[in-house]
């Protein structure tokens, strides 16, 4: 349930399919908080919007972790290994469950791993209640974040 | 005057100095025999010994008078003037200040006739400070002289063209008889271990022939070999023949015997004539035949019709011939070696390039040529790729692992430049070889690898097995001499045999050398063999990896449009624009489509990790595992009552646990799915290796491991079906009898028992049920 905030909620997702974006749009859509989001298609314009929002600090990042570029993975180690934007949590979403890839994002400092299902509704479920966790129920470090 | 020797120990003989007429019946033993000192010459000829410095006579052969003229004692101390007037004095003198007479007997000049005396021969040579002065018959009947040299150019000629070592040496035989008229000529040839062989021979026809007879070591006595490294020609005129004494025995100036090394005319030994009488023998003429500083055999001549003097001019040929044997011979062996190391060469070569084309190197014992067929061997033996292959007479299998171990603790075979262990007596250092000395007396092994399992070996039987020996031992002894019975050709033969026994022929430099060379050989093709699979290997599972990582990484990718397309079509479902219900109809199709296809490329994905995992395999309870599975498998178990059989506990396997589970789960998912029996049933057990069950398909090298089954009472499969169950996506059944499924199951069960060095199959009978094996040998490797 949204609650008083002093700021939108600030979502930064890396997606490089347009679909895939416009299923959390539309996931977000059904969280109805107010939330800001910033889309990446890549892992490097990730990080560049990351710190760009340094000042207003992020609320969340969804990282797919198969991007062009600098993927999700390095993005990844990059924020956590960064001590302006480690405290930030940072979701992973990927296609599937390679146990490799699951335990490199847990050690890298991921917050969650998530696996996109290709059925339609399964696939807006985990979005909607991550999102839901992530952006109400979850205590999260800064103030700027909503809570329930 | 004769002085009493003040070293008694040299004169054993009661303090007297030694002459074979006093003392030779007293000699028991061929070394100690003093043969260069024997106070004696052959009484056919005469000798004077003189003081070089003024030609004084010091010692007389006892038998002067008859032929000098005058008698031993009223020569002594006079000048040889007094036996061969002032002529013969004056040519010996000038002889002597100009020629190289030390050890080295050389025609002076011939003594003519006088009253009934023959013309004699004169020769003389210088030893340990005297000057030894021989005079023998000339031998010439008035008839014209031979041209000698103009017959050993000849004969020399003939030598040169002889192709191999053997017709060199029946050339020689036959010159030589032809040159002394001899009634028979033998080339010997003196073995490694001393013993000698008759390599060609030239003899009356009417004799027996001795060609290939051999004869122990014991029959050419050290101190003899010894005599011929220093001289040319050894005559024996007659063998029978008187002795005559020194007068006196002793140099009187140094009170030492006299060195009659170099003399033609030495009193043979006892021992040798006392030998001829036993072969019949009556007169006879040796020569060496040398290497370098060694004896290699000896050209000996025998006559058997009465004495047979062999004059100077004849002798000194045949000395020539005996030199020019002796280097052409070298040349003759270098050659017919040449010849011998190319054969095996060429023979190895083949064996090589056999073994490289057959893959193999089994091929170099069954094909053609073996082993074999380079060396001159009786057997041979090759340990590799963990077993034994033989050709020709070997020691038995067990026998060779025992060898083998042996040989494989040798220092030889540490060697870092040439491992190589060669014996012509192998029970001397491998006891436990005296079994099968017969076959294996001698022994040539290599070994083939670094960490020296593999052997190549090539056996020699005993010799006396392999020769002919002088001496029949059936025949009846002859009546033994003075020195009894050990000198007759059948006590000899005792001696000989005792010599060979558990020996075989010695193994050739160029023998050793063409089998060190044939094992680097055989190593390159060994490495580059190791090398080429290694190379294949690496590229197989690089290969491997790729595939794996491709497959992981296409069904990564292509499931993002996949979501797509599924999300588009729900959309399309959802939005109120479709009414259709054809539209609504194929819509839905197309979701389930996606669908089936996202659990495919799971099932992909799935299939690419199981490839791609490290397993870690352990000592596992395979009952536990059968319970987490079956835990598993109840959780989607399909509807109906099912009984679950287990007739006894599992053994425990060597095998990863958790991909153990998978292989369960899925056999008993399948045995539950393929089921439409009312009452299910699965049973899940195991054939002991030892116990007498039938195995119905089991695969060959299986039957030693501990078979796993699963059972089930389903719908069976047809045994033309067999080998496609286990095809990856390959399904037997429409897509959605049997509760559909994406036909990766038993793909994923194959490669896993795979991975676990096992093997999968089943039996079936359709209707009934349907069972699959497996094994998990757990021997995992490297990943």
């Amino acid at each position: 349930m949204p609650t008083t905030t002093r700021l939108p909620l600030v979502l930064v997702i890396v997606e490089d399919s347009d679909e895939d974006f416009d299923t959390l749009q539309e996931a977000v859509k059904r969280v109805g908080l107010p939330v800001e989001v910033f889309r990446a298609a890549t892992g490097g314009d990730g990080l560049t919007v990351l710190r760009a929002q340094a000042p207003t600090r992020p609320t969340l990042v969804l990282m797919d972790l198969n991007t062009p570029g600098t993927d999700g993975r390095e993005a990844l180690a990059a924020i956590k290994g960064d001590p302006a934007l480690k405290s930030v949590p940072v979701v992973v979403l990927s296609t599937s469950a390679n146990p490799k890839d699951i335990v490199f994002c847990y050690s890298a400092g991921a917050n969650a791993y998530h696996v996109k299902p290709v059925r339609h509704p399964d696939h807006l479920t985990v979005l909607v209640d991550l999102l839901t966790y992530w952006l109400s129920r979850a205590v999260l470090p800064a103030g700027e974040s909503g809570h329930s | 005057m004769n002085q009493i020797p003040s070293d008694l120990s040299l004169l054993p003989w009661d303090g007297q100095p030694y002459s074979i007429k006093r003392h030779g019946v007293t000699i028991t033993n061929c070394d100690s025999e003093p043969v260069q000192t024997p106070g004696c010459v052959q009484a056919h000829g005469a000798m004077l010994v003189l003081r070089p410095a003024d030609l004084t006579v010091l010692q007389a052969s006892e038998n002067t008078d008859r032929l000098l003229g005058h008698p031993a004692d009223t020569l002594l101390n006079k000048s040889v003037r007094a036996a061969i007037g002032p002529d013969g004095e004056a040519s010996l003198k000038a002889f002597l200040a100009t020629e190289p007479t030390d050890r080295n007997p050389l025609y002076v000049f011939t003594l003519p006739a006088r009253h009934d005396m023959p013309p004699l021969d004169v020769t003389a040579h210088t030893v340990d400070g005297v000057t030894i002065v021989e005079f023998e018959a000339t031998g010439r009947t008035g008839a014209g002289e031979p041209d000698y040299y103009a017959l050993v150019k000849k004969t020399v000629a003939r030598l040169q063209t002889a192709g191999t070592l053997r017709q060199f040496c029946d050339v020689a035989a036959d010159e030589v008889r032809a040159l002394t008229g001899l009634d028979r000529v033998m080339i010997y040839r003196f073995h490694a271990d001393g013993h000698g062989e008759v390599f060609a021979e030239s003899k009356r026809a009417d004799l027996d022939p001795w060609l290939g007879l051999h004869y122990p070591a014991g029959d050419f006595p050290q101190p003899a070999r010894e005599i011929f490294k220093q001289i040319w020609a050894r005559p024996t005129p007659d063998v029978s023949g008187d002795l005559a004494e020194l007068v006196p025995l002793t140099n009187p100036d140094t009170g030492r015997p006299l060195t009659m090394t170099h003399c033609a005319l030495r009193g043979a030994s006892v021992m040798y004539t006392e030998y001829l009488k036993n072969m019949k023998v009556t007169a006879g003429l040796t020569m060496p035949i040398r290497r370098g500083g060694e004896l290699w055999g000896l050209i000996a001549c025998h006559h058997y019709a009465g004495p047979k003097h062999v004059p100077y001019q004849v002798r000194a040929a045949c000395e020539f011939f005996a030199q020019v044997v002796s280097l052409q011979y070298q040349a003759a062996e270098d050659r017919e070696h040449l010849v011998y190391r190319l054969k095996l060469d060429g023979v190895h070569h083949q064996l090589v390039a056999q073994a490289a084309q057959e893959g193999g190197l089994a091929a170099m014992t069954d094909g053609t040529p073996t082993l074999l067929d380079a060396v001159d061997a009786g057997g041979a033996a090759l340990f590799h790729g963990d077993r034994w292959w033989r050709v020709g007479t070997t020691p038995s299998e067990a026998e060779l692992e025992s060898l083998g171990k042996w040989l494989n603790e040798r220092p030889e075979f540490a060697s870092p430049t040439r491992p190589l262990y060669a014996t012509d007596s192998l029970p001397r250092d491998y006891p436990p070889a005296a079994a099968f000395s017969a076959v294996a007396s001698g022994l040539l092994a290599v070994p083939l690898s670094r960490t020296h399992r593999n052997l190549m070996l090539w056996f020699r039987p005993e010799t006396i097995r392999t020769v002919s020996w002088g001496g029949n031992p059936h025949e009846k002894p002859t009546v033994p001499g003075p020195h009894g019975p050990r000198l007759t050709p059948r006590a000899s033969f005792e001696l000989f045999q005792e010599s060979v026994r558990e020996r075989s022929l010695p193994w050739l430099p160029v023998e050793l050398d063409a089998a060190a060379r044939l094992r680097m050989l055989v190593m390159e093709l060994v490495v580059s063999r190791a090398e080429r699979l290694a190379d294949l290997n690496a590229d197989l599972t690089q290969s491997n990896e790729e595939l794996d990582a491709f497959a992981y990484v296409a069904s990564h990718d292509l499931k993002e449009p996949l979501r797509g397309i599924h999300k588009y079509a729900h959309q399309l479902l959802e939005g109120a624009t479709i009414v259709d219900e054809e539209h609504r109809r194929k819509l839905d199709g197309l979701m389930r489509l996606t669908l089936r296809m996202d659990s495919l490329l799971d099932s992909l994905l799935h299939f690419s990790r199981v490839g791609r995992a490290a397993l870690q395999t352990e000592e596992t309870d395979l009952n536990e595992v059968l319970g987490e599975s079956l835990e598993m498998v109840g959780a989607r178990r399909a509807k109906g009552p099912t009984e679950f059989a287990v007739p006894r506990p599992l053994p425990h396997a060597n095998g990863d646990r958790v991909w153990c589970r998978e292989i369960f789960v899925n056999l008993m998912t399948n045995a539950l799915k393929y089921n439409d029996k009312v009452e299910k049933r699965i049973e899940v057990g195991y054939l002991h290796p030892d116990e007498d069950h039938p195995r119905p398909g089991c695969p060959e090298g299986s039957a030693g491991h501990a078979i796993y089954y699963v059972r089930d009472n389903g719908i069976g499969i047809s045994p033309k079906h067999f080998g496609q169950v286990f095809k990856m996506f390959k399904r037997l059944h429409g897509r959605d009898e049997y509760g559909g499924g994406t036909g990766v199951g038993l793909t994923i069960v194959q490669k896993l028992v795979e991975r676990h060095h096992g093997r999968v199959w089943l039996d079936s009978t359709p209707g009934e049920g349907t069972t699959f094996y497996f094994t998990l040998p757990g021997r995992e490797g490297s990943t």
